[in-house]
């Protein structure tokens, strides 16, 4: 079964080689590689739906080819990071079975929601490069759709927020109620220790603390790093998508993680994580 | 130029009047691959005026000349964000400042071609009501000093396009017509 999956991986190749090499040929020499790298996401959304022809023209759904199941199993065998051993041979076949057993039902929406986008940012803080993680997913507005920022992450605003719950610690007295709380001046004294007075509970919301900052004028972007896209439109499968600069055939936005979900408890626990939640 | 740019807007409209009254939020089959036409027109127009402006043997004020045209392509506040494989860090550059860079550049010899591949994306929607895509192209740039030192780089370039239903008078009635105007552009280095 490997060698098959091999062979018709080999196929793709020099499917994608030959047709590209016939019709252009220009001075700028092979230019087939380009053409198997997929250049956009909305490429990758394409192939994955079978919506495309190997040069890149799009199918409608009067065309017969449109979300052929036939040409969606050719795509999906070069939608992959083949660099990634984490993504098992297995996994894989799995993965494009479960697709093409519902084909209908394994379309990916772009406004389908149940995917989002993790941006990798510099901005500049007080002077000082700082990384920022920002999560932004598409919302109606208007006539149209926009991208927004849903929710963001800065490991070095963790430090703020750090408190070592093992020890008693500072503390309001329970009878401090009494006195209209004036003992509060004394746990704003020392900016240390603010987080000891919070709810066990409290989450931080980075992204409040950043807009804050941004409007004071403290917070000035600088640039984007890197940016990957979470998929969790493919039930039972969450995978990630990311953009391959390289040499090559296995080249542009590939699935660089796929993690097949038991149930929705695993999914909250993979966005948990994604989204750097601490509890 | 204008005149032809505005004739080919007018065919673009003409071609896919039967279905503008019938339907206003989508885009039909053949509309789109109008628009794509006339969008893949623009960006060929920017692959030939940066390959002029980045020519040595191109005088100064000719440069100027076309620089002014190339920046009609774009819509307002237009930038240009460059990455490097040694520098992923991404430089934003107005339109206007990339040109005059790229004439600057300390070369004797410039050869800026193109590959025949192109990909356009499908046409979204956005708030106002204008419609925003994709056009990927890619460059190949050689550079040559006189001690005949060389550099070369093939750069991919996702250029964004603006397509607008716009209206004119003409002879009394009013036309509509699709536009398409150029927007930021992200200049990436490829490992080709």
């Amino acid at each position: 079964m490997k060698w098959a999956l091999f062979l018709l991986l080999m196929f793709i190749i020099i499917f994608f080689s030959v047709s590209a090499c016939a019709q252009i040929g220009g001075d700028l020499g092979d230019e087939s590689k380009l053409y198997a790298e997929s250049k956009q996401v909305n490429q990758f959304f394409r192939r994955f739906n079978g919506e495309e022809d190997e040069k890149g023209n799009r199918y409608y759904p009067t065309d017969k080819e449109y979300r052929n199941v036939k040409l969606r199993k050719k795509y999906l065998g070069i939608l992959f990071d083949e660099s990634n051993t984490g993504i098992t041979r297995p996994l894989k076949k799995e993965f494009a079975e479960n697709v093409l057993d519902k084909p209908e039902l394994s379309i990916l929406d772009f406004h389908g929601g149940n995917w989002f986008a993790e941006v990798n940012t510099t901005f500049q803080v007080n002077g000082t490069d700082r990384l920022i993680t920002l999560y932004m997913e598409l919302e109606k507005n208007h006539l149209g759709y926009k991208w927004v920022i849903q929710k963001a992450h800065a490991d070095w605003l963790d430090a703020y927020y750090l408190r070592d719950t093992t020890k008693v610690g500072r503390f309001l007295h329970p009878m401090s109620h009494e006195l209209d709380f004036m003992n509060l001046r004394k746990a704003f004294a020392h900016s240390d220790s603010i987080s000891q007075f919070t709810v066990k509970d409290f989450k931080p919301d980075h992204l409040s603390v950043l807009m804050y900052e941004a409007k004071k004028g403290n917070l000035k972007f600088k640039s984007v790093g890197s940016v990957r896209f979470h998929f969790f439109q493919i039930k039972g499968w969450y995978f990630e998508l990311y953009d391959f600069n390289r040499s090559g055939y296995n080249t542009g936005w590939l699935i660089s993680n796929l993690v097949k979900l038991k149930d929705d408890s695993e999914k909250e626990i993979i966005k948990r994580y994604l989204y750097h939640a601490t509890n | 130029m204008i005149k032809i740019k505005f004739l080919s807007a007018l065919l673009v409209s003409l071609c896919t009047l039967g279905s503008l009254s019938a339907q206003t939020d989508n885009i039909s089959p053949a509309r789109k691959q109008a628009i794509d036409s006339l969008a893949l027109e623009k960006v060929r127009d920017l692959s030939k005026y940066i390959s002029i402006i980045g020519n040595k043997k191109t005088q100064y004020s000719e440069a100027n000349r076309v620089m002014d045209r190339a920046e009609e392509l774009f819509a307002p506040e237009s930038e240009m964000g460059v990455s490097a494989l040694t520098k992923k860090e991404v430089t934003y550059y107005r339109v206007r400042k990339y040109f005059e860079h790229l004439m600057a550049l300390n070369y004797d010899k410039v050869n800026i071609k193109w590959y025949n591949i192109h990909y356009i994306s499908d046409l979204e929607r956005q708030p106002d009501g204008r419609y925003v895509g994709v056009v990927t192209i890619y460059q190949r740039f050689e550079g040559e000093s006189e001690g005949g030192l060389k550099y070369k780089d093939t750069t991919k370039k996702d250029i964004t396009i603006y397509v607008e239903r716009k209206k004119t008078q003409m002879q009394g009635r009013t036309v509509e017509f699709w536009d398409v105007l150029l927007g930021d552009i992200r200049v990436t280095e490829t490992s080709e």
